[in-house]
């Protein structure tokens, strides 16, 4: 017995050590990524955003697409973050456990995947084109489509990346609304610096000063978007940057450090305390604002605008980034799976009062056409004036580059060009040539 | 050892070779096959490269900065933290009551999540924090994350508020080996106090100290929370480490095969300097008449 103990301890422990390598979809991936023969259900996993109101949307909506379709089963989980959604999702398809559906995917992303074969392209699944026309988004999925001509991404919501200003400091500066031209915002940056000195900045964010590639999305991009008329910069693996816009964009972020204007350190919700009177926002911020910071106030302690733009152009003209995700279907999924997945979406998407539900919930502007003319929505957009102008600038947003290096080529934006003009370490002109030169090559 | 004694040794030990297998040997052999090829692990067909990605990796400058900063890290984290360890076991040691409550306190900052503590910080080295404004009001306007020295002093530092408690534990266990009357025959032979500690307790404290610092000096390949949190490697390439590299490689530029040359890199690196640093701390022993 003696001898007996430690051999079935040893058993025990090195059987428990292979036991917890398991991750335990084995059996989920039996039944799961394939359709039950015996019942014919095909089921299918939806990874939602990593977010409880998006994750409760599609759980709501997947119910009840199940009792009105009795061969479907939709498990509707959120992507982990482990350490990113976009990591997991990687993981998820290498570990061949990927879902057969997920929403949260930019269009850079998609990129990535697509071009490692990972993606379907959504237009060779039956009945895409009716999610299209009932969904009234043609114009606005057309920005969408890949080099290679097929569109590998559903945009759910397309949100016009918009500058928010503290109307309240701008009224003690003597404004009533926001500036809107580049000299405008200088002057309004010296008479901020002239009554506040180093308690206030026109543009506090320690973002500006980071490399990581998603954050010129939000700074970067849509100055450069409201300059150069929504060019983009790089179409497919050409580099095809305006650089007379591209230069002034940076000139005039090199003006307000000049200016000492910019505070890019570390500094907690600088906009909301104050210390930074200009910053982007995106809708999903209102709901935070209400419950952190119920004293700002649409119209009265803060304004939103469109990027201001160059003297030479016209503010009425100008145009932004776009904030925008959607769903893709994987590869790995089986034919039904994909072809289930696809008939959710166009259940969803065949009423409005979805992306009504959608746009209520989430703040986020659904990616249609007729977002500002049809009536579904007009009840939201006047309980929420806010989110006015996000709906009335969907047409002027660009969407991010497709191009599956965008996280290098993004980098090299920051680190050749932006994040050294924020720290006055290279002139306007020079950060241009260094950038250009650096993504030509990455783009080889 | 007979034969069955060897058998049954093969048994007890089994359960390591088993996950040295799977974790260890099963991955070093997989990474070497992705770095030598250009996959994703998400393409159904990938190409072989030899060693280009190597050869890539070696003329990286943020790989360059990976490897130097992991240095600059050492410079920082392991003086400090070594100091800190010793001071907090010393003064455990001598409390009368209460020793293990102070260890266990000393010791939970270890158990925190690098996450929660990165954010703590972040938010306590903000513009606006109590800190800085009272600094600036006396003139001093230091931008912590924003200049490159002042950035891996921060990260040095949270490493080595996290791990003091851990190391100071080991430490103390060295300090309560030591027998009390090696203190009393010294104060026979004329041992000042203030020699105490010099000529007594570190010389007997090396085998901890030994550990602690191979454990400390292994830290700083390591890092990754702290810096992912607080800097992103940042400002320029000034707190890139090894493992922020081949997590950007991998998991943001989707280049596994190129990330898993830089792994292996980093291997190499810390085994070499590992081995290296083990060398002059037996020297130092030695030399001393420690061992």
């Amino acid at each position: 017995m003696k001898k007996k103990t430690p051999i079935l301890l040893t058993t025990v422990v090195a059987l428990g050590m292979l036991s917890a390598c398991s991750t335990g979809q084995g059996g989920q991936n039996q039944t799961g990524n394939s359709s039950s023969s015996a019942g014919k259900v095909t089921t299918i996993e939806f990874w939602a955003a990593p977010n409880p109101t998006q994750q409760a949307y599609w759980q709501e909506l997947a119910k009840a697409y199940e009792a009105t379709n009795d061969k479907v089963k939709i498990n509707v989980s959120a992507i982990k973050e482990s350490p990113t959604s976009e990591a997991s999702i990687q993981s998820a398809i290498a570990a061949k456990s990927a879902p057969t559906i997920s929403e949260n995917i930019n269009r850079g992303f998609a990129a990535q995947l697509s071009n490692s074969q990972a993606l379907v392209p959504l237009d060779t699944l039956e009945g895409f084109d009716n999610v299209i026309q009932s969904r009234n988004m043609t114009q606005t999925i057309e920005p969408w489509k890949f080099a290679d001509g097929h569109q590998y991404v559903l945009p759910i919501y397309s949100n016009p990346m918009l500058f928010g200003w503290r109307l309240d400091v701008l009224k003690e500066l003597g404004y009533n609304e926001p500036p809107k031209t580049y000299s405008e915002v200088l002057e309004v940056t010296k008479k901020l610096k002239a009554k506040y000195g180093d308690k206030k900045f026109l543009w506090a964010k320690p973002d500006l000063a980071d490399p990581t590639a998603w954050k010129r999305w939000f700074d970067f991009y849509m100055l450069y978007d409201a300059a150069s008329n929504g060019n983009k910069f790089i179409e497919g693996d050409q580099f095809t940057g305006d650089e007379k816009a591209g230069t002034e964009v940076l000139t005039f972020v090199d003006n307000l450090r000049k200016e000492n204007g910019l505070l890019s350190r570390q500094v907690t919700d600088p906009f909301e305390n104050g210390t930074g009177i200009f910053t982007d926002v995106g809708p999903w911020t209102f709901t935070t604002w209400a419950e952190k910071y119920p004293e700002l106030k649409f119209n009265e302690t803060y304004a939103l605008s469109m990027p201001p733009v160059p003297d030479d152009v016209d503010p009425a003209q100008s145009k932004t980034f776009a904030d925008t995700k959607g769903l893709v279907i994987y590869a790995s999924a089986t034919k039904e799976q994909q072809q289930a997945a696809l008939d959710f979406i166009k259940w969803v998407y065949s009423d409005a009062n979805n992306d009504a539900k959608w746009f209520e919930q989430t703040n986020l502007p659904p990616a249609r056409d007729d977002l500002s003319t049809n009536e579904s929505f007009k009840a939201i957009l006047g309980e929420k004036p806010q989110l006015k102008p996000y709906a009335d600038n969907v047409p002027n947003a660009v969407p991010p580059m497709d191009n599956s290096k965008y996280n290098d080529l993004q980098t090299i934006i920051g680190e050749q060009a932006f994040n050294k003009v924020v720290k006055g370490e290279i002139a306007p002109a020079e950060g241009w040539a260094a950038m250009k030169s650096a993504l030509e090559k990455a783009l080889k | 050892m007979d034969q069955r004694n060897n058998k049954l040794g093969w048994l007890f030990t089994s359960p390591y070779l088993i996950y040295a297998v799977i974790f260890f040997f099963g991955p070093l052999i997989w990474s070497f096959f992705l770095s030598i090829t250009d996959w994703d692990l998400i393409a159904p067909t990938f190409n072989f490269v030899g060693f280009a990605n190597f050869m890539d990796a070696l003329q990286d400058s943020s790989v360059h900065a990976a490897f130097w900063n992991t240095y600059k890290f050492m410079m920082i984290f392991v003086p400090l933290v070594t100091v800190l360890a010793i001071g907090v076991a010393v003064l455990v040691h001598g409390l009368n009551r209460f020793k293990s409550l102070f260890l266990i306190g000393f010791f939970l900052p270890y158990l925190s999540s690098g996450v929660v503590s990165a954010l703590i910080v972040k938010g306590l080295l903000s513009y606006t924090s109590p800190v800085n404004v009272s600094l600036r009001s006396v003139g001093l306007d230091i931008n912590w994350l924003g200049s490159p020295f002042s950035a891996l002093c921060v990260v040095g530092a949270i490493l080595a508020w996290k791990f003091t408690g851990y190391y100071a534990l080991i430490i103390t266990s060295g300090l309560e080996s030591i027998d009390k009357e090696v203190y009393e025959a010294a104060a026979i032979d004329g041992v000042k106090d203030s020699q105490r500690f010099w000529r007594i307790t570190l010389p007997l404290l090396y085998p901890s100290l030994y550990t602690t610092l191979i454990l400390a000096f292994g830290v700083t390949f390591g890092i990754f929370t702290e810096v992912y949190q607080l800097t992103g490697g940042g400002p320029g390439h000034a707190t890139n480490t090894w493992q922020m590299e081949i997590f950007k490689q991998a998991f943001q530029n989707m280049q596994v095969g190129y990330a898993s040359a830089v792994a292996l890199l980093a291997s190499v690196a810390t085994f070499i300097s590992i081995f290296v640093i083990r060398k002059i701390l037996e020297m130092w022993g030695k030399r001393n008449g420690w061992v």
